[in-house]
């Protein structure tokens, strides 16, 4: 686990409200909700927006959280056991599995590249969908999906706890949160939005490594969607990381 | 694949920096645009664009279908991108299916809107022909005829060009008391005109050492570490977003691209404009 030896660890000191020091030995469990101070210097247009949420968002979600709250995420590595690494997420409905094989030898057919290549593959199990059999290929390793959509983000999040378990070195742990009005939308508030967006970050050097957005959106709805985003996804990969050297303190006594 | 020696790499590279390009334009500069509608007289609307040595066509069919059950009040659009052999021998067979793919699912993310059809090209309630009975399907496609970088951009515009030519035809309908299913009769006469006032430009801003360009050609793009594609509609408002290669950016600089796109995009949308004035006055 090279990773841990290398990614400090950023605490943002005491904002992040989570149950989770309850974990039990190898998962871990915990909603993480952005933090109203999130962008500080922002803080006045956030709390504009905040306040325009509250003017619209007067009803309760369908699962009975309130609108800043993301689903509660269980998170397990070692899923598989014949994989070189492998991670179990589950956020709320959607459960995911990913599986990371390698490193080997690129195929023949494949153009020559000076570097890696990181071969992504997604399927959904034929009762994930409402519709049986209804089978969609996405880009990602190895990954199952099971019930409900809202589902790329999380497959980017436990993919590279996969990657991690595998202990590929890594710049940071990627997370993902998709946000359209509401953050950590479930399938059935997927269908009624007006735009969404989703942001991976990396944390630790703070670089978001894909944004992509659709809907109409002015400017400072942007900017606040992708503070609210960020914000969510360094809480998330703190939970990441303290599930994996919780695993890695396991594994090693 | 574009093969560059170490010192024509940097050669583009340093240019980018000085604010001058190879080609002897400055970093927010277009390269010349051409455009030319009703190239393919099947369809019902077609265009195509050449935006320096990247030529495209786009070309829209109209179909009667059924709307679907979660939007009965609402037609269907459907987007399609396909690189010809001729852009890139590497495209023959199935070469291309993967950038094929990648650039159909950002036009879609850039030009459909959300789900509720917020931020939409095209207003789909206009296609509707009988509440949840009859409605238009649009088939949007887009061929790559010869690439030289900023693919997108130049798809993005003839899909533009492509519904100010479409004439959807106009129909009649007699709903007669025998069955449910309503009568339609379309005529081959009659044509009814789209607003395309409110279909949004992508504008990609690709990034090349410390700065960004647009419209870059595809040696620049071989010396990108990351692009942002910025859709943007003429009220200024952005309406769809995608980043394409692996480098990471910081999010001010994401926003800093935002909003340097959206003052590139009001200019591309005037100069499109009386592109398709011209274009159309001449047919």
């Amino acid at each position: 686990m090279h990773l841990l030896g290398r990614a400090p660890v950023i605490r943002r000191g005491g904002r992040w409200h989570t149950q989770f020091p309850a974990m039990s030995s190898s998962a871990a469990t915990g909603t993480y909700s952005p933090a109203a101070e999130a962008g500080g210097k922002r803080r006045e247009k956030r709390e504009e927006l905040r306040r325009h949420l509250a003017e619209d968002a007067d009803w309760p979600r369908a699962d009975n959280r309130s609108f800043h709250e993301c689903r509660e995420a269980f998170l397990r590595t070692g899923a598989t056991t014949a994989a070189s690494g492998s991670a179990y997420a589950e956020f709320g409905k959607t459960k995911v599995i990913v599986s990371v094989f390698g490193p080997r030898e690129s195929k023949k057919a494949m153009m020559y590249s000076d570097v890696g290549r990181l071969n992504c593959n997604v399927s959904y199990t034929t009762f994930a969908t409402p519709v049986r059999g209804q089978v969609i290929i996405l880009e990602l390793i190895i990954v199952l999906a099971s019930i409900t959509k809202g589902d790329l983000p999380i497959i980017i999040s436990c993919a590279s706890l996969a990657l991690a378990d595998a202990g590929i070195m890594m710049y940071d742990l990627v997370t993902s949160v998709s946000v359209n009005i509401i953050i950590d939308p479930t399938s059935d508030e997927e269908a009624w939005q007006d735009g969404s967006l989703m942001v991976s970050y990396m944390p630790s050097r703070k670089e978001i490594t894909q944004l992509t957005l659709t809907g109409e959106w002015t400017d400072g709805k942007i900017t606040n969607a992708v503070e609210l985003c960020m914000d969510a996804c360094s809480k998330l990969c703190d939970i990441l990381r303290n599930h994996l050297k919780e695993t890695a303190n396991l594994a090693s006594e | 694949m574009v093969g560059l020696s170490e010192g024509e790499k940097h050669f583009i590279r340093g240019g980018i920096a000085q604010d001058i390009r190879t080609d002897g334009r400055k970093r927010l500069q277009f390269r010349a645009l051409s455009v030319e509608t009703g190239v393919i007289p099947q369809a019902n609307g077609s265009a195509r664009v050449r935006l320096g040595g990247t030529e495209v066509i786009a070309s829209v069919k109209a179909e009667l279908g059924k709307p679907s059950i979660l939007h009965p009040d609402k037609g269907k659009v459907n987007i399609f991108v396909d690189c010809s052999p001729t852009a890139e021998p590497t495209f023959e067979g199935r070469g291309s299916e993967e950038l094929s793919a990648e650039l159909s699912v950002a036009l879609q993310r850039c030009l459909l809107g959300g789900k509720s059809g917020a931020g939409a090209a095209i207003d789909l309630s206009s296609l509707i022909v009988v509440d949840g009975k009859v409605c238009w399907d649009l088939y949007i496609d887009g061929l790559v005829i010869s690439s030289d970088g900023n693919l997108l951009d130049a798809l993005a515009a003839a899909i533009k060009v492509a519904l100010s030519d479409t004439g959807i035809p106009k129909v009649t309908v007699s709903v007669s008391t025998a069955s449910d299913e309503p009568e339609v009769d379309v005529s081959d006469e009659e044509f009814l005109q789209f607003d395309t006032s409110s279909v949004p430009v992508i504008i990609t801003l690709t990034k090349v050492g410390r700065q960004y360009i647009v419209d870059a050609t595809s040696e620049e793009e071989s010396q990108m570490s990351s692009a942002v594609s910025v859709s943007v509609n003429r009220h200024g408002h952005v309406c769809g977003l995608t980043k394409r290669g692996g480098a990471g950016l910081d999010p001010t600089v994401i926003f800093d691209m935002i909003s340097v796109a959206k003052h590139v995009s009001q200019q591309f949308i005037t100069l499109l404009d009386s592109e398709i004035a011209a274009a159309q006055a001449e047919e």
